[in-house]
């Protein structure tokens, strides 16, 4: 069955005009072709009822992406944010039914915008980027925890091409600027407080990870990212554990095979680790 | 407009569609997890909080029920799944979606109703609500509850979907009177004559928002009572009570207040006439501590108790 032609038309009509920028109002020709379907009441036009509805729009929208992305909001400043928010949704109208999904182009989107102050750039993408491995990590499915079995059956010569399977739980970060302090700040603090100052500008290797249901994040040696960068590409354990070494003076080097042991035991511990592949 | 019909006891009458009276429930909502789930140790009311539903629990605490937004919890995993886990364990849930959009002139969501159905089997929630309202059009989203424009074609487009859904999903499906602040002028027919035309055609249930009813009315200066009165009683299967907020020249629907009186005596007027009937108090924003929350509930069950007489517990 088809939907009536009138209905279809109608809501065709609206769906563009509750998603203006500007009041219905405001636009003569916007508001005449309103009044054609809206019956208005002697409180209020056509247009100023439709207007009701397109502002909510736009505050629904900006609040589930405040949400989403406090730190950003913090540091980019409340103007900054809202600007970025309409040209956001001006560029990717809501497509899913879902309000989780309305920052999916958001990173990307963001990067491009020149709307950021100059000073702030740097560290508001950052903070995009970091803001949005929360989204995944809070409801994604919960993986099998690694069978302890599995790894005392695997034989001392498989090690050599062993896979280790990282958790769909986990985001390997590097920052260079303590975004995940800002963040925390932020947030705890809520929207109407001033915001933190400005993140320090550091390095900081980072994984944030689901466990027990909670989002934490890890500051981690630079030589620990860089191996689980390249187990996550799917590189063996002992080829990756070379690669790394190999960009390390030799002491380093040394030193990184005392470290990978223990590495390992901690991320089996935290779940970072769910499956080895021989 | 002749007069409701006198109380008289009610306590017979059958459930509404096979749909069980539930008592008076309210939204699950994350800011008073420390209440549902007992967690009260250390709290700033000192002690353990009542649980809602622990033997002995006051009646100014009670809650029965736990209404869910569907589209919460249909996600893979984590703290929103563990947390309706909980609640299942003591609890009866029932689901209330936003984004069913049925009225919509596009095609059904059918990736959306496969998520929902399996939320269904989880929650066993004895009927599955939405609104009944369009929300996106052009593969765009709106996120709202737009109203429908009250027409013969539109009651037939709609009626048709309700059926397929409530068919799939394999329980009861109740559609939600929508608050609204525009109308359409190619409307044919009252807003309580449209639900009540979808309704009777889809063969599906009501969830009678009085509040809604409320605000409608005076956005569109149309009687509440006649609404009330012009809906098919026995397919009410749920009531929502909620708060708003009043701009003078509208009233916007923002559950975030308090039931007025007003609101409170067109649900004394939905009762006389469905009976028991499981009720909801909505309120979704500037949520308030878990116990003013509850003593709403307290209000809604003693006047269901004045109406319907006090039934078993």
């Amino acid at each position: 069955m088809q939907a009536p032609a009138e209905l279809a038309a109608l809501q065709g009509f609206l769906a563009v005009a509750l998603r203006g920028e500007e009041p219905i109002a405001g636009d003569a020709e916007l508001a005449e072709a309103t009044r054609a379907h809206v019956a208005g009441n002697d409180r209020l036009t056509p247009a100023e009822q439709a207007d009701l509805y397109r502002v909510q729009f736009w505050l629904r929208h900006h609040e589930c992406l405040a949400d989403d992305y406090p730190g950003l909001r913090a540091l980019a400043g409340e103007d900054a944010f809202d600007a970025l928010v309409r040209a956001y949704l001006v560029a990717y109208p809501p497509h899913t039914p879902s309000l989780r999904d309305l920052g999916a182009d958001f990173v990307t989107f963001a990067d491009g915008w020149p709307g950021f102050p100059a000073d702030r750039r740097a560290a508001a993408l950052e903070m995009v980027r970091y803001e949005h491995a929360f989204i995944d990590l809070f409801d994604g499915a919960e993986p099998p925890p690694l069978d302890p079995l599995k790894l005392q059956g695997i034989p001392e010569d498989a090690w050599d091409r062993a896979r280790i399977v990282l958790s769909p739980l986990l985001a390997r970060l590097h920052l260079e600027y303590e975004s995940h302090l800002y963040r925390f700040a932020a947030a705890e603090a809520g929207p109407d407080a001033d915001p933190p100052p400005f993140p320090a500008r550091r390095a900081v290797p980072l994984v944030l990870y689901r466990r027990d249901l909670f989002i934490r994040y890890d500051e981690v040696d630079p030589e620990a990212l860089a191996l689980l960068d390249a187990l996550a590409a799917g590189e063996p354990l002992v080829a990756a554990c070379d690669r790394v070494a190999a960009t390390l003076d030799t002491a380093a080097a040394e030193a990184l095979g005392a470290k990978v042991g223990p590495w390992f035991q901690q991320w089996t511990e935290r779940r970072w680790i769910v499956d080895v592949v021989v | 407009m002749p007069p409701n019909p006198a109380p008289r006891d009610l306590r017979s009458r059958p459930a509404r569609l096979g749909a069980p009276d539930l008592g008076i429930g309210v939204g699950l909502r994350i800011k008073h997890y420390p209440e549902i789930f007992d967690e009260g140790q250390g709290s700033s009311m000192g002690g353990r909080p009542p649980n809602p539903r622990a033997e002995g629990s006051s009646e100014e605490t009670r809650v029965d029920w736990f209404e869910i937004i569907s589209e919460n919890f249909t996600v893979p995993g984590g703290m929103p799944l563990h947390n309706l886990g909980r609640a299942l364990e003591r609890f009866p849930i029932v689901q209330h979606g936003v984004s069913l959009s049925i009225g919509s002139a596009e095609p059904l969501d059918w990736e959306y109703l496969r998520k929902l159905k399996a939320l269904v089997s989880v929650t066993r929630s004895p009927w599955v609500s939405d609104h009944l309202c369009w929300g996106s059009a052009g593969g765009v989203h709106l996120h709202d509850l737009l109203p429908l424009p009250y027409t013969a074609a539109t009651v037939k487009w709609v009626a048709e979907r309700a059926r397929a859904v409530q068919d799939f999903l394999g329980v009861r499906l109740a559609l939600e009177n929508v608050s609204s602040y525009m109308t359409f002028t190619s409307s044919e027919m009252t807003e309580w004559e449209f639900v009540s035309a979808i309704a009777e055609e889809a063969d599906c249930g009501i969830l009678l928002d009085v509040n809604n009813i409320y605000v409608s009315a005076y956005n569109h200066a149309f009687d509440a009572d006649a609404y009330v009165d012009g809906v098919p009683a026995e397919r009410v299967v749920q009531i929502h009570l909620a708060g708003h907020t009043n701009h003078g020249k509208y009233i916007l629907d923002t559950h975030s207040d308090h039931v007025i009186d007003p609101v409170w005596d067109l649900y004394r007027r939905a009762l006389r006439r469905t009976g028991p009937v499981s009720t909801l108090i909505e309120w979704d924003d500037d949520i308030p501590p878990f116990a003013e929350l509850a003593a709403e509930a307290a209000k809604a069950r003693a006047i269901r108790d004045e109406v319907c007489g006090a039934g078993p517990r």
